[in-house]
């Protein structure tokens, strides 16, 4: 009976003290995936820079790669102690927080995902998700490469007798992310070539969309298996097309088969053999800066990692404030050669 | 013999070709109800084929075969087995990892429903085995069981096809010692009387005279001749299968020379199936090591060779103490071992000829870092010729050539690596009478080249022809030694049989 | 010899058109998509080609001799790609010049080798469970070495671009071709001449009979595992300079298409017989059914699905083979 007591006591008074200094200031606990990497550097930038403008008392933790599940887990167990007024989570595995998740709805503590967000969490714990849209990500990629005027006249030029190829590389037909991008090209892709002439959607099932007499084919390439030596055979099949004027590679792995396939990109370049190709990429990575600085690939799509952190604070403050929330885009930036270099965009494309 | 006037199978004309060859050219055989017919003939005579044509595993180009009395044609071995045919082959076709009566109702398993009724059927199968007189427990483990009782289990298998009249026996007694032997002998009078058929082929003349009632020769695919055992002396049929007659005489006296030097010398061999052996070999020497199967004659041989780990004991060579811990060492020092079973241990079958003879000494025929082939290939002509292996090309696969043959490339082997003491464990097991004559000359020719031999023998005659000196073991344990003079079979029966 | 020789001098005429079927059904394969695959037919495919069979080409050389000695190396995949990913952490974690981390990627390859081999030579583990624990153990280590964080090795058009140059590609020249053939002439030297070949072979065709022959061959077996692990380590450089990157926990399934090279190539999985020349044959095989497949427009799952029908294929060819050489019989 004494010691009941005397655990109540304890708790009250740490309710208390937590309750005094949240009058204070707010305090809002962020868990991450990753620490090292440049993109979690930027995430947190972002971060940072919210919490000083929201006015917010902030701790960020990301553990040191993204296979710490362990780490990741105490780190979340630790923030909880700490009663939050709100949570920001990327989870490395939504099992592994499961009970963390259960006491976030008991506490009435709002967790905010982020980057790739909490999957399948239990209903009524995730207020909301701060991430990248992969088909508004990927109708980017759409919409610069038809800016080139090169390509828009192949287009125009373009015949039922001697269509012109476009063509899109990617990974799987089954994660989220890569599908939603393929998903978002082709759709971007096909409302404004239609201008040029009639298209067709050629390869993968799920994306084929028959038209006749078309001028322009969008053809979706989907490798054997994400391992690199299919991506790269799965490159080879897309260069290999008759006419072939532009490809979109929809994530790292898809650049990677491209850039194994083409010599690291350089026969995209003066006197390559795919001179006049254009290439859209995704993501980033040194092989892929390299292509972009180069000016093998015309440019490559990059998620905001500064806009989700950013983001991702201000959703947790406003559900903290009681505020309705709801998902939001955080974007994507579009860089070729000419920007690379310029401190916003370095900030974004990772090594 | 009152059913013996009763045909079982009548061959007559049949013929068998392969591409390019006359593998059976006419050829005619008959089988009475009752009677043991064997089949003689060399390796290739066509002995083989001709059973398989009658188990329908080959279908003949010509002739006629009756099988009691109706004429047949043969073409699966499931007709054979219906017309009551069965074989046992001189490989054990058993499964190792099950019971004897698991592997005797394979195929036809004692069924409750859907399941398996092991009780039922190991009564089945104890009741069977009792029948058959034989001392086999249904629920034993056949791997664990000796090469002569899963011998027995083979054909109790066999005989277990409740119509089987007509037993095809392949060189049964190959690897059984006198002993077990005379119990299969036993089993198979006991089958005959009971009006089976019994077709038995063999290389092993003396078993002939003991168990067959008449014996068919053949050579080269031909038929020779039908003859009765009992008035016709041994020389005739081998005069009969080879063309020739063969000389086999006992030796009376030892040829070493006295004062020979003692080349190698065992004391107090210890492992788990040999207990405490000592014996001396001296130069020029063959020694005779005989005993029943499981002895540990085989063990002996291979603890010396370094094959097997030895728990004790010393090996000198020259005089010299050994420290044999593998066959590497063994090999060293010049001790080659022979194996019995040649497919196992002795031969890479599927390398060539002039490769086998190689490996033994592979380093001496390597110059820098590269094998010298041509000078491997000119060696093993030389042995080719001086060996008389009959092989088309050193290049040849050694898994092609015939048994005794084979026998000739390990010797070979063990030559060109001019080993000084060679353990010969059965030399002419499984070799036909032509070939087994070639392997005692070649055996002699080795002596008067100063090497020394240990030769271990199921074959008593063998190694009373052979032998200078015999060492009998049993159960594990050296029994006595005998001089060639005063060695008789009788002599190391005695010795070599269990005291109970 | 009787008449029955002749009989067998006719089989072995049959086995010599066998050993001519590999090559054959090459040329048919690279007919047939030169005239229906879209572009198949030039000199860029032909580099497609080859360049898809340096890695996998230098693994199938390797495995090839432990197939020969009876055993199978499953960790050949993993391993390759292991000393890749910590030969990349030399170079970019640890601060190594280029050249010295490119040293170090054989030598990790030769260490899994030579644990494979103890384990399956001396602790008499049987090589499949062996190799398949190693397997995941290579897999494993990548990840620990490198803190699971992507390698990426020089790229054409940065600081170290030579070695794209040296194990890739100098301008339209595939210079990582030049090592292929290198290698191969290399193993098939080993396996023919040496006396270490011999006694693969050797032990392949009756393990027991060769150690009762004197020969050492637990110390030979080692020997074949290490071989196999340097060879999929200096696959492990030229997958770097193909692919660029390296990525901790990947690698397994690519032992099977080196495997399937090898047996496409008339290796027997019985161990104690087969030829480096096969098996180059059978890389080939296995790289124009790659690219030919692709040329045809088919998605890559069909790919998948007719590569694996080759094999099956080939497998079957191997038994008609296997039972032909065995009905071979000189009667004398």
């Amino acid at each position: 009976m004494k010691r009941l007591l005397a655990l109540v006591l304890v708790l009250t008074l740490a309710l208390g003290v937590t309750a005094a200094l949240a009058q204070e200031k707010m305090y809002i606990s962020v868990i991450s995936k990753g620490e090292q990497h440049a993109f979690w550097q930027a995430v947190r930038m972002g971060c940072e820079d919210a919490a000083n403008e929201l006015g917010v008392d902030m701790f960020y933790y990301g553990p040191p790669s993204e296979a710490d599940i362990v780490l990741q887990v105490e780190a979340l167990k630790a923030e909880m102690a700490k009663n939050p007024a709100a949570l920001a989570l990327a989870a490395l595995s939504t099992d592994a927080v499961m009970t963390e998740l259960q006491e976030a709805i008991e506490k009435g503590i709002p967790v905010i995902g982020f980057d790739s967000g909490v999957p399948n969490a239990p209903e009524g714990a995730i207020y909301a998700t701060a991430s990248t849209n992969n088909q508004n990500a990927a109708a980017l990629a759409a919409e610069k490469l038809l800016e080139d005027e090169g390509l828009k006249a192949k287009l125009t030029a373009a015949t039922p007798e001697a269509p012109v190829v476009v063509a899109v590389l990617s990974q799987d037909a089954t994660s989220e992310s890569v599908t939603g991008r393929t998903t978002g090209f082709v759709n971007k892709f096909v409302e404004l070539a239609g201008e040029y002439g009639v298209v067709e959607v050629q390869g993968h099932t799920s994306w084929a969309m028959a038209a006749e007499k078309p001028a322009i084919i969008l053809h979706v390439e989907i490798g054997a298996s994400p391992r690199i030596d299919d991506m790269t055979n799965a490159a080879n099949a897309v260069l290999n097309k008759n006419n072939l004027a532009a490809i979109f590679c929809s994530n790292e792995g898809a650049v990677a088969g491209m850039l194994a396939a083409t010599a690291d990109g350089s026969e995209f370049g003066e006197g390559g053999r795919f001179n006049g190709i254009l290439v859209a990429g995704f993501d980033a990575g040194a092989p892929q800066k390299n292509a972009v600085k180069n000016g093998w690939f015309v440019g490559s799509v990059t998620q905001d990692p500064y806009r989700i952190g950013y983001l991702a604070v201000e959703l947790a403050v406003k559900a903290a404030n009681g505020e309705a929330v709801e998902d939001v885009d955080t974007g994507a930036q579009w860089y070729t050669k000419d920007n690379i270099d310029e401190p916003n965009i370095a900030l974004l494309v990772y090594d | 013999m009152s059913q013996q006037n009763e045909v079982l199978v009548r061959m007559t004309g049949i013929h068998k070709y392969f591409p390019g060859v006359h593998a059976l050219n006419d050829v005619q055989f008959e089988l009475r109800a009752g009677e043991v017919h064997a089949l003689v003939g060399e390796n290739g005579a066509g002995k083989s084929t001709l059973m398989k044509v009658l188990t329908g595993i080959y279908e003949k180009d010509a002739g006629e075969i009756e099988v009691m009395g109706k004429p047949v044609e043969i073409r699966s071995t499931k007709d054979a087995q219906n017309l009551g045919i069965s074989i046992v082959h001189q490989e054990l076709n058993l499964l190792k990892d099950l019971t004897v009566a698991e592997n005797v109702y394979i195929g036809r398993e004692n069924m409750n429903g859907f399941l398996l009724d092991k009780k039922a059927q190991n009564k089945r199968a104890q009741e069977f085995l009792d029948r058959l007189n034989l001392n086999i427990k249904a629920t034993q483990n056949v791997g664990r069981m000796t090469v002569a009782k899963q011998q027995m289990v083979e054909i109790a298998k066999a005989l277990s096809y409740e119509n089987t009249r007509i037993l095809i026996l392949d060189e049964p007694t190959a690897p059984l010692s006198d002993v077990e032997i005379d119990e299969l002998f036993r089993f198979v009078r006991d089958m005959r009387s009971r009006g089976v058929g019994i077709i038995y082929i063999s290389h092993r003349m003396g078993e002939l005279k003991q168990i067959s009632d008449r014996i068919t020769v053949m050579r080269d695919g031909q038929y020779v001749d039908t003859v009765d055992t009992a008035t016709t002396p041994i020389d005739e049929i081998i005069r009969m299968m080879v063309g020739r007659v063969i000389y086999e005489q006992p030796k009376t006296e030892s040829h070493v020379a006295t004062g020979a030097p003692v080349v190698l010398e065992v004391k107090n061999l210890r492992s788990r199936d040999v207990r405490d052996v000592s014996f001396q070999l001296k130069k020029g020497e063959i020694l005779g090591l005989a005993g029943l199967v499981g002895a540990g004659r085989t063990e002996v041989g291979r603890l010396i060779s370094g094959a097997d780990k030895r728990d004790g004991g010393e090996i000198y060579v020259n005089g010299k103490l050994a420290d044999i811990q593998s066959p590497c060492d063994a090999v060293e020092l010049g001790i080659g071992y022979l194996s019995e079973d040649r497919r196992r241990y002795g031969l890479c079958l599927g390398l060539s000829v002039a490769n086998n003879i190689a490996l033994t000494k592979l380093d001496s025929f390597t110059q820098g870092i590269a094998v010298n082939d041509r000078q491997i290939k000119s060696t093993a002509r030389e042995y080719r010729e001086k060996m008389d292996i009959r092989t088309p090309s050193v290049d040849t696969l050694v898994r092609s050539l015939s048994g005794g043959n084979q026998q000739k490339v390990v010797v070979s082997k063990w030559l060109v690596r001019n080993c000084d003491v060679l353990i010969f464990d059965e030399p002419t097991r499984g070799i036909d009478v032509g070939a087994k004559s070639e392997i005692y000359k070649l055996m002699h020719s080795l002596i008067e080249e100063g090497k020394s031999i240990i030769m271990i023998s199921s074959e008593m005659p063998e190694l009373l022809r052979m032998a200078d000196r015999i060492l009998v073991m049993c159960e594990g344990e050296k029994t006595g030694e005998l001089g060639i003079e005063e060695a008789t079979q009788e002599k190391i029966m005695a010795l070599a049989a269990p005291q109970v | 010899m009787s008449v029955q020789g002749v009989a067998q001098a006719q089989n072995v005429r049959k086995l010599d058109y066998q050993k001519l079927l590999a090559p054959a059904v090459l040329v048919v394969m690279y007919a047939f998509f030169a005239i229906f695959g879209n572009n198949f037919f030039s000199s860029y495919t032909l580099k497609t080609i080859l360049e898809s069979a340096y890695y996998t080409g230098l693994m199938s050389f390797g495995i090839t001799f432990v197939i020969i000695t009876g055993g199978i190396d499953l960790s050949i995949g993993t391993n390759m790609m292991c000393s890749a990913i910590i030969g990349g952490v030399a170079f970019s974690m640890w601060g190594w010049p280029l050249w010295l981390a490119l040293c170090l990627v054989p030598l990790v390859g030769v260490m899994f080798g030579v644990l494979n081999g103890i384990l399956v030579a001396k602790a008499k583990l049987p090589p499949f469970i062996a190799t398949l624990g190693m397997m995941l153990v290579t897999q494993g280590f990548g990840s620990i070495v490198s803190r699971v964080q992507t390698q990426r090795y020089p790229t054409i058009g940065t600081e170290n671009e030579w070695f794209k140059t040296v194990f890739y590609r100098t301008g339209n020249f595939p210079t990582g071709a030049l090592y292929l053939l290198t290698a191969f002439l290399i193993a098939a030297f080993v396996l023919n001449k040496t006396r270490f070949g011999r006694y693969v072979y050797a032990i392949g065709s009756n393990e027991e009979a060769t150690r009762l022959s004197g020969v050492k061959v637990d110390k030979f077996k080692i020997l074949a595992y290490a071989v196999c692990g340097l060879f999929a380590g200096i696959g492990g450089i030229l997958y770097a300079a193909t692919y660029t990157t390296a990525i901790p926990g990947t690698g397994n399934g690519l032992e099977t298409y080196a495997i399937a090279a090898v047996i496409i190539g008339g290796t027997s999985m019985a161990g104690g017989s087969g030829t480096m020349v096969g098996t180059l044959i059978g890389i080939f095989i296995m790289a124009v059914l790659k690219a030919g497949l692709a040329s045809l427009g088919l998605q890559a799952h069909w790919q998948t699905f007719f590569t694996g029908i080759v094999v099956i294929g080939a497998v079957l060819m191997d038994n008609v083979r296997v039972r032909a050489a065995q009905k071979v019989k000189v009667k004398t």
